[in-house]
């Protein structure tokens, strides 16, 4: 028995060899040869009377269209004809196909890989033909469970042929190297199935287009617009001139609900959502259901003209003329008598603001008389505030609730709009920028709603293309454009980097080396995705004396782990010592400029350095545990600010004392640790709730001599540094930086005073050298613990 | 390939002919817009109706005006129905010889040859 999925011996795989052999240009010929033959017929009868030839040129001319209406009709579409695999696959795909040759899934990937919808996969999800050749499998097995995945994928896309698209989804779908090599690419294991179901809308949109839109005579029962025509837009025509772009949304909760609304003999209805839910897709998706014909009887070849309040003032401007304007709008859409009007951000028709038109009177008394069907998109807020103003008028409405769609419906509808950018600029927009505009438009733009926010997000990063790709970077620089956040950094730190983190740091920073590897070690399992990403990427809560170089690690990881010291918002805690000071914490920033929700929104890729933290009052310190929980805090107006792509890290002296005390007597901080936060809590310095939800208790512990010189050294680098532009150096002999240790060390003070004395010593000599002319550029100053002046 | 050929011929493609009789058909009604016509024949031309006053001769004039407006409205409406109509006629006409040729053509090959030479 043969185990070929393809029968090759099929009427309907002969027939696709048939095409491949007649093709567009032999179908050309055919015609072309057929013509000739008639118009030398034609003119051998009635010029020359040659009977017999022209009898013989018009058998030809047959011999030649008959083959070609035979092509045409059949062979260069050939419908599936059947059940079976070879009775349904695309002729693309039967006439790669020869018995001569393997069949795997590696062959069938090389016969089609230049076909248009292969080409689609590869290039959303940017994956080189060369890789996907080398990673598929020659198994002859896995290409018929590939072919019936394929199957059913052309089934759930309603269509009896197996596209090629198709059968390259089943070959990645069920090939595990595939699925590696999307993971390589940062890609999901259900992009396959994502871009399978893409390019099944985009070949249905093509094939299922309604063609019964009313014919010739469909308005003329209608009355006649012509105001309605000059102020309003009809959003039917619109549609219905743009083909099927609302399909998807035809069927939808929400243009149902309207539907039903109507057909109980609704008069007004409010569709409530949020900004950017989709309020104004959905009217337009209802007005693509009446004039296609397929919306419920009563509202076929109805349609829909969307009003504008600007518009309607900057026509009429006295308060008479609007009313008497709205009153004849009315009229016009009422006698018309297939007219929905269509009120957008309804609210502007609600208030007396600028560009406003307060048409609440006028709108009560249409919706009492029935006079004409009303729709008003307004936002939740919106609703809530008509209900409290003009509780009459909110009653006379009856409320369709659009609610946030689900991630899988949202992402659909960025993929068809991202064909729709593709299309209009010209562009590629692949599969990874779709998600990366879902990902950041969520956490950036708290305003709007999906899946307005992401297609914004996605309209506005075609200004970023990079040789015509919209790539996850684009994204990120439009995200960085329009909110004025650092995105592009949200891949902080590269793996190498991270692997050898505790050198980086240590590079400026001295010892401290148990702390610095608690913290790179946390920071890596942050990294590898091993910690919960609803919360910081990390937070620490570090305690020790001052000057041991809390702060200081603090800024060596904003400088390794966030590419800049400067990605830093630092707060000190004694200034939140007032119940208060909550909402000066919280400010959405129209008053207190530099809140810490307003810098994080700024820069969410930043340490948050929370100095002397247990000063702060409870309130705040609850707020704080709300933070590390949730990784989020809300603003004074409702808005979410997220911490997620921040490093927390708190400070406080708290218990120095012992922590000094305990190493003296010679015993190491990974021991006492434990015993050291219980001292805290049972001191009540800290409440349990709160040193439990840090990730990492650091304890830092005094600097001795060595390690002060260490200090002495690195700040001296800085010193040189400052000098290099004027090509100056300076040195100091290990006698010299032990004599500055020496008059600068204070246990209590740890490193601290060291940059004060290296100040007086070191700054204030080679300043004075320079003033005198001794020290000239390109000069090198070499400082003995003589030439110090302490 | 000629068998091939041959059984579309008599078999799929005959079919495909008569089918289109119908596609075409709906098609021409559809653009026509013959149902709608038809269910609206006597409606007043574009809703253009006067309302009738109180007194007598505002009710009779608005009487003459809404007959004249369902007057326009029907004779446009005739009008195009009628074309439909023949378009339907001119349609099924086509189609019909369509169905009926189309089993003769393969056969006008040898048809014209002979022709050629007897006639």
């Amino acid at each position: 028995m043969n185990n070929s999925p393809i029968d090759f011996s099929s009427s309907r795989y002969r027939s696709a060899r048939y095409s491949k052999l007649i093709g567009h240009s032999g179908f050309i010929g055919l015609v072309s040869l057929g013509t000739i033959c008639v118009i030398a017929a034609i003119a051998l009868i009635t010029l020359v009377h040659m009977k017999q030839i022209a009898g013989i040129l018009a058998a030809l001319a047959l011999i030649c269209y008959l083959p070609a209406i035979w092509w045409k009709q059949y062979l260069s579409v050939l419908p599936s004809t059947g059940a079976s695999l070879t009775e349904r696959l695309n002729i693309a795909l039967l006439t790669k196909l020869s018995p001569k040759m393997p069949l795997n899934p590696q062959s069938v990937w090389q016969a089609l890989k230049d076909h248009w919808q292969a080409i689609f996969f590869t290039n959303h999800l940017l994956l080189a033909d060369e890789l996907v050749t080398a990673s598929l499998s020659t198994d002859p097995s896995i290409l018929i469970e590939a072919l019936t995945l394929a199957s059913s994928l052309a089934e759930e896309h309603h269509t009896d042929t197996i596209e090629v698209g198709f059968v390259i989804a089943g070959l990645f779908m069920t090939d595990s190297n595939m699925q590696q090599l999307l993971a390589k690419q940062r890609g999901h294991a259900e992009d396959f199935k994502s871009i399978a179901d893409w390019l099944g809308r985009n070949l249905g949109e093509t094939t299922h287009m309604s063609t019964k839109t009313g014919g010739i005579g469909r308005d003329w029962a209608f009355g006649f617009t012509p105001l309605l025509d000059k102020l309003g837009r009809n959003v039917s025509l619109s549609v219905s001139g743009r083909g099927g772009t609302f399909t998807w949304l035809t069927k939808s909760q929400g243009v149902q609900a309207i539907e039903t609304a109507f057909a109980n003999h609704a008069t007004a209805i409010a569709l409530v959502g949020p900004t950017g839910v989709g309020k104004t897709s959905h009217i337009y998706a209802l007005a693509q259901a009446m004039i296609n014909g397929i919306s419920p009887p009563s509202l076929r070849y109805h349609q829909i003209i969307s009003l504008n309040a600007t518009d309607i003032t900057a026509v009429a401007s006295g308060r008479g003329q609007l009313e008497q304007l709205m009153i004849s709008l009315v009229n016009e859409a009422g006698r018309a008598g297939h007219i929905i009007l269509f009120l957008d951000n309804a609210q502007l028709f609600l208030t007396e603001d600028a560009g406003s038109v307060n048409a609440s009177q006028i709108l009560f008394s249409i919706i009492e008389a029935r006079a004409v069907p009303l729709i008003l998109a307004l936002t939740p807020q919106d609703f809530q505030n008509l209900k409290t103003t003009n509780a009459g008028l909110a009653g006379m409405l009856t409320p369709v609730m659009l609610a946030e769609m689900p991630e899988n419906d949202i992402m659909r509808i960025l993929e068809d709009n991202a064909s729709r950018l593709e299309y209009r600029f010209n562009v590629l927009i692949p599969y990874e920028a779709l998600r990366e505009a879902y990902r950041l438009s969520g956490r950036y733009n708290q305003d709007e709603a999906y899946p307005g926010r992401a297609i914004k997000l996605l309209e506005q990063a075609v200004n970023h293309a990079e040789q015509g790709i919209i790539s996850r970077l684009s994204v990120q620089h439009a995200v960085e454009q329009m909110y004025g956040v650092k995105a592009s950094v949200a891949a902080p730190v590269e793996v190498d980097e991270l692997l050898h983190l505790e050198d980086h740091i240590h590079e400026r920073m001295i010892n401290q080396s148990h702390a610095v590897s608690v913290v790179a070690n946390s920071l890596r399992r942050a990294r590898a995705g091993v910690t919960n990403p609803r919360r910081p990427i990390g937070s620490f809560l570090f305690l020790g004396p001052t000057g041991v170089g809390k702060t200081e690690l603090a800024k060596a990881i904003a400088a390794t782990y966030f590419r800049d010291e400067n990605n830093m918002i630092r707060l000190d805690m004694t200034e939140y010592q007032r119940p208060d000071d909550v909402q000066r914490l919280l400010d959405s920033g129209s008053g207190e400029h530099s809140s810490l929700l307003l810098k994080v929104r700024q820069q969410p890729f930043s340490v948050v350095l929370l100095d002397e933290v247990e000063k702060a009052h409870p309130d705040i310190l609850n707020l704080l545990l709300q933070m590390l929980d949730e990784g989020q805090l809300t603003d004074t107006t409702g808005r979410p600010a997220s911490f997620k792509d921040c490093v927390i890290i708190a400070t406080s002296n708290a218990g120095a004392e012992t922590i000094r005390d305990r190493i003296s007597q010679g015993q190491d901080l990974a021991d006492f640790a434990k015993a050291f936060s219980d001292e805290l809590i049972a001191s009540g310095q800290f409440k349990p709730e709160l040193i439990n939800r840090f990730d990492e208790l650091v304890l830092f512990r005094p600097l001795n001599p060595d390690e002060l010189a260490q200090v002495v050294s690195l700040m001296l680098k800085d010193v040189n540094r400052t000098l290099a532009q004027q090509n100056i150096s300076v040195e100091l002999t290990p006698e010299a930086i032990n004599k500055i240790v020496a008059a600068g060390n204070d246990p209590r003070l740890g490193a601290r005073p060291m940059r004060r004395m290296l100040q007086r010593t070191v700054e204030d000599t080679v300043a004075k050298l320079i003033l005198e002319g001794k020290v000239r550029p390109g000069d090198h100053v070499r400082l003995d613990e003589t030439s110090l002046q302490l | 390939m000629f068998i091939s050929f041959v059984v579309w011929w008599y078999g799929r493609g005959w079919q495909q002919i008569m089918r289109s009789f119908s596609v075409r058909t709906k098609m021409v009604a559809g653009n026509f817009s013959m149902f709608q016509l038809l269910r609206t024949l006597f409606a007043p031309w574009k809703r253009i109706i006067t309302f009738p006053g109180r007194s007598l001769e505002d009710r009779l004039k608005a009487a003459a005006d809404n007959a004249f407006s369902r007057a326009v409205g029907f004779v446009v409406r005739l009008i195009v129905l009628i074309a439909g109509l023949i378009s339907l006629a001119l349609v099924a006409l086509f189609s019909l010889v369509e169905i009926i040729v189309w089993p003769l053509l393969p056969f006008a090959i040898p048809g014209f040859i002979i022709a050629g030479f007897v006639l």
